[in-house]
């Protein structure tokens, strides 16, 4: 299959700290999904790949265009839809006339097809009933909601989600969920999340980063199966765990080398995230 | 789907939603502080000479600036970053917008200022120009070197704090602000049009979105 995106040896510094660091990947149709701690690199890469930011080495390609060139750049735009990690809006605008705006900023074409798109993409995020209300008196999964509006407006045919379902109460988590599997069928979509659940749920695909350079990329059942054999139940905290907590049924569950005879249990793909992180010794209570 | 077919009808659908995008309130209370500052001479006898006109109408210019320093400020940045239409399209169509509403403004402000005390028109125009872009081109290279969405605030307040610092410890022989009748005035519109050449080229280097960054090398070890 034709990667919608191709990068390699993507590098960027702000000052000494090096966010990208020899970053390579292909990403294919559906929702891949991009996990990692906070100053991982996921919103730079995010934001490098969405052309807002360019990197300072590296080369990529978007839909077979390279965003290095002005032209390359414009065309990767036209075809790209674009949540930040934290969306500002003109808060007295109503969420049809900034999605309409942003609408016309990706050049779409004359006002009645326009307010057609406008209104198809509110209807998709559920926010038809309330695209006269102005946007600052809407709630936040409100909002959220108007900023993946904003970017699927114009059928992008990549679309980059950063961190979309942070503050959001969990019905609103599963509702954004159900929105992103939609968006992901027939397109390509890079989605950076802090929720291992929302991988496991969303994801054909896993890149896990650290300190800027990727750490795993493959299938959400190998980033699994890296724990296999390295989940164990006891009913005291294991000091040579490099993970453990005290579940709700009072057992300890650990993440790390087992000791012999230990009570394996089956892993998860949080398990698997843990062990890829190097600084995952930090051992937790519940 | 398709698209605008060009530049031409981009701006002219974008022309309304980003007439709503300009700060207006924060315009029109600069733009009345600096009427009345301007107006003062008038209203005041005791003002009603050319040193008080020249320098009210330099705050009337700064007051101005001031809130033309909001004018870049756009909190759906963020949002709106990975768009066809470039950052400095819209920031030039708001300036657009402005530039008539600021030549009606400053020209009323110069008529407020009695003709017998009034300034010369055209140095002291310069000096409000060059400082009215100088707030551009700061509000620019802010909005070009940090992530800040809305960095009106910290631009008026670095305009204030220059304004303040140029009248206090720039040395005669460099003065900005000098009296009309000083020998000096030409020479300090010499460095008000070096300051407005200056504004315009570092405008026009910022506010161009960026395809390559400059790569500073790191020392080995770093």
């Amino acid at each position: 299959m034709t990667p919608t995106v191709s990068a390699s040896g993507l590098c960027l510094r702000y000052g000494g700290t090096r966010a990208l660091d020899d970053v390579s990947l292909r990403l294919t149709q559906g929702v891949t999904g991009l996990l990692g701690p906070n100053g991982a690199g996921k919103t730079t890469l995010l934001r490098v790949l969405a052309t807002a930011v360019p990197a300072d080495q590296g080369a990529f390609t978007v839909l077979g265009q390279d965003p290095g060139t002005a032209r390359g750049r414009q065309e990767v735009r036209r075809r790209l839809g674009y949540l930040p990690q934290t969306p500002g809006f003109h808060p007295d605008f109503t969420a049809f006339e900034f999605v309409d705006y942003v609408a016309i900023l990706k050049e779409l074409t004359d006002r009645g097809a326009r307010h057609r798109e406008v209104r198809r993409v509110l209807d998709e995020v559920d926010l038809s009933d309330v695209r006269g209300k102005r946007i600052k008196k809407l709630s936040g999964g409100m909002r959220q909601r108007v900023a993946l509006a904003a970017a699927l407006v114009g059928d992008p045919g990549f679309l980059v989600l950063d961190e979309p379902t942070v503050g959001l109460d969990p019905e609103q988590r599963m509702r954004f969920r159900e929105l992103i599997a939609r968006a992901g069928e027939g397109r390509t979509v890079l989605l950076s999340t802090h929720q291992t659940e929302d991988v496991a749920m969303l994801c054909h695909r896993v890149v896990v980063m650290a300190a800027g350079a990727v750490r795993f990329d493959g299938t959400p059942a190998e980033l699994t199966a890296r724990a296999a054999g390295r989940v164990w139940s006891s009913t005291e905290r294991d000091p040579g765990a490099k993970a453990g907590w005290r579940t709700g049924l009072g057992a300890f569950r650990n993440v790390g080398d087992p000791p012999p005879g230990a009570d394996l249990l089956e892993p998860t793909l949080e398990d698997g995230y843990l062990l890829t992180l190097d600084g995952a010794g930090t051992e937790v209570a519940v | 789907m398709r698209r605008l077919s060009g530049v031409p009808a981009v701006w002219r659908a974008l022309t309304p939603p980003v007439c709503r995008t300009v700060p207006w309130r924060a315009l029109a209370a600069g733009g009345a502080l600096g009427l009345l500052l301007a107006g003062m001479p008038r209203m005041v006898d005791g003002l009603n000479d050319d040193f008080y006109a020249l320098n009210l109408l330099r705050a009337a210019a700064l007051a101005f600036a001031l809130s033309l320093a909001f004018l870049l400020d756009d909190p759906a940045r963020h949002t709106t970053a990975a768009v066809p239409t470039p950052r400095p399209a819209r920031q030039a169509l708001r300036v657009a917008l402005v530039a008539p509403v600021a030549a009606l403004w400053w020209t009323a402000a110069l008529l407020l200022v009695p003709a017998e005390v009034r300034p010369p028109t055209g140095d002291i125009t310069l000096e409000a120009a060059a400082t009215l872009v100088l707030t551009l081109a700061a509000s620019a290279t802010a909005l070009r070197f940090a992530q800040e969405a809305e960095p009106g605030t910290a631009v008026a307040a670095g305009l204030l704090l220059t304004a303040a610092l140029t009248m206090v410890l720039v040395p005669d022989r460099w003065a900005m602000f000098v009296y009309m009748k000083d020998e000096g005035w030409a020479a300090s519109h010499d460095r008000w049009a070096m300051v407005l050449a200056m504004a315009v080229l570092v405008w026009g280097v910022c506010g161009p979105e960026p395809l390559r960054r400059r790569v500073r090398p790191v020392p080995s070890g770093a």
